[in-house]
């Protein structure tokens, strides 16, 4: 087949895409890494620098908390996404709550914080009304611009994320299996437990990396809670980085911002790799 | 088993009232004229008024982000489609390989998150070309990259739904070139994930905070973190808005993905 699309193939027409990743993409991040291994008369390289001692603590916090509201976002999300699956006889339960975990898994930045300090700030509706049944959030040290208080937030949008992620998985499971398991005698626990577990296990670590990549890069809501004064590390970054102010340590800002891409590439090349291996089942 | 039945209802109950609360709250705070430590089952229906938006109208610092925001929005949404339409179509006809290629670098946006890539991008270009970090506008190629790994999805699905190799051949035996082919063969084809991708992009310029705010621009966001502390209730209100926009803008997409995949 010889047709006139066929002619042939000029590599010069795809160049305007991969120059303009080139420049507004590679280079920034290659910058970032050259500066974080410059270094300029100090003692220790940044980015050794940038893991021990005070700074430490940024990268530990910041872990901290991706790990926990993605530990509880993919535990909750998933029993939304298996309850969806198990009500689906009823009308609309799946397109709303499918829906909604759109828009709220897209959900993020100041307007969400705002929302949360609404409802569980000091004064918030939601804090006021929970005392009135006797549930004193404020009396049990809890804030929202605290290290639960932001896992809190982050939940807002990690459940749905999981949510939306699991219900095509448990989709993909097929009836037959689960006639099959029935009919060599197996309890409904012992097929979720022997088959549709290490089925959905790829979909459920894989969407537990997604998570955790998603709460570490997040920083607007953070921001806006804590007014500019948490310790996560984006929030590290930006004080070494700010405009045009020198601090001295720019390149400590610098290393900090490569390890973040080194450890969000290490999540994103394990959630690649698990989700191509939970589609295998899907085909 | 109806146990296991009510089990799963009292799920969807709990998360339904989880994702309520914070949007009802803060609709409440926004658009009740009622000291916010007042709010309470009793007053559900008093005073309820959309005064603080019109207050924010006023604030000129508002108009003038709001502008920025709108104009971010576009540049980004015409540029993206400038970009990716031309380049993928011409790899889906020509080079799987170059597909790939385009798809593996799609999802690099994900790997770099917002806050290195801005300080990367404010570094390498502060000695360069330090226009780019001055103009408002020099900071759309950052956003169409972090756009890139939704809008490249959507449009790849557009152009992987029709029959493209038939459509160009058409054209071009026609005696159309390539950029009117492009333009006003394949795209018209693929107007749903155009829009899509659109619609995307603009949610993704409206919601973004990180690369304005280290770059010193006021976008709404900007603007709304700033509010928060001279006119809580104006700022509330326009932040609720802006979520009611992109849940909308997702919603349509929503539907036309759903449409177009009968």
């Amino acid at each position: 087949m010889a047709g006139l699309s066929k002619r042939q193939a000029r590599p010069l027409v795809f160049l305007p895409y991969f120059a303009f990743l080139a420049v507004f993409l590679v280079w920034p991040a290659l910058y970032v890494f050259r500066s974080a291994f410059e270094r300029s008369g100090a003692p220790r390289s940044p980015m050794i620098e940038a893991v021990t001692g005070q700074y430490r603590g940024s990268f530990v916090y910041s872990l901290q908390l991706s790990f926990a509201s993605a530990a509880i976002g993919v535990l909750v999300g998933s029993l939304v996404a298996i309850a969806v699956v198990q009500l689906d006889s009823i009308r609309g339960v799946r397109s709303a709550l499918v829906g909604y975990s759109s828009v709220a898994a897209n959900m993020g930045g100041i307007p969400l914080a705002f929302a949360f300090l609404a409802a569980f700030g000091m004064q918030g509706l939601a804090t006021r009304l929970l005392r009135e049944i006797n549930v004193d959030l404020v009396g049990w040290g809890f804030k929202i611009t605290d290290f639960w208080g932001i896992v809190l937030v982050y939940l807002y949008f990690q459940i749905p994320l999981m949510t939306l992620i699991l219900v095509p998985a448990l989709d993909g499971l097929r009836r037959t299996w689960h006639e099959a398991a029935q009919s060599l005698g197996a309890s409904a626990p012992q097929y979720w437990r022997l088959v549709a577990f290490p089925i959905l296990l790829p979909a459920l670590l894989g969407g537990f990396l997604l998570l955790v990549s998603n709460s570490f890069a997040a920083y607007a809501t953070a921001f806006a809670l804590s007014s500019g004064s948490s310790r996560l590390v984006p929030v590290q970054i930006r004080f070494f980085l700010q405009g045009e102010t020198i601090t001295g340590k720019t390149n400590l800002g610098y290393a900090m911002a490569a390890w973040m891409v080194l450890i969000t590439a290490l999540l994103v090349v394990g959630f690649q790799a698990l989700v191509r291996r939970s589609e295998r089942w899907r085909r | 088993m109806m146990s296991g039945r009510k089990l799963w209802w009292s799920v969807l109950v709990v998360v339904t009232v989880f994702y309520a609360i914070p949007m009802v709250a803060m609709t409440r705070f926004a658009f009740q004229r009622v000291p916010v430590i007042k709010l309470s089952w009793s007053n559900v229906f008093d005073k309820w008024t959309v005064a603080p938006i019109g207050e924010t109208f006023a604030d000129p610092n508002f108009r003038s982000s709001a502008l920025l925001s709108i104009g971010l929005s576009v540049a980004t949404a015409v540029l993206t489609v400038l970009l990716l339409v031309p380049t993928m179509a011409l790899a889906h006809l020509r080079s799987p390989r170059v597909r790939r290629w385009i798809e593996v670098s799609a999802v690099l946006p994900f790997v770099v998150p917002a806050i290195a890539l801005v300080v990367g991008f404010a570094g390498a270009f502060r000695g360069t070309a330090p226009l780019f970090i001055r103009n408002p506008y020099g900071m759309v190629p950052l956003l169409v990259i972090t756009a890139l790994p939704f809008t490249h999805r959507t449009i790849e699905n557009g152009l992987s739904s029709i029959d493209l190799r038939t459509l160009v051949d058409a054209s071009r035996s026609l005696g159309a070139g390539w950029n009117r082919t492009i333009w006003t063969v394949v795209a018209p084809n693929i107007r749903g994930s155009i829009a899509t991708a659109t619609f995307l992009a603009i949610t993704v310029v409206l919601g973004e905070f990180t690369i304005a705010s280290l770059l010193l621009k006021n976008t709404l966001p900007l603007y709304l973190a700033y509010a928060q502390g001279q006119n809580p209730q104006g700022a509330f209100a326009v932040g609720l808005v802006l979520t009611a926009i992109s849940a909308s803008l997702i919603g349509i997409t929503n539907g036309i993905g759903r449409r177009s995949r009968r």
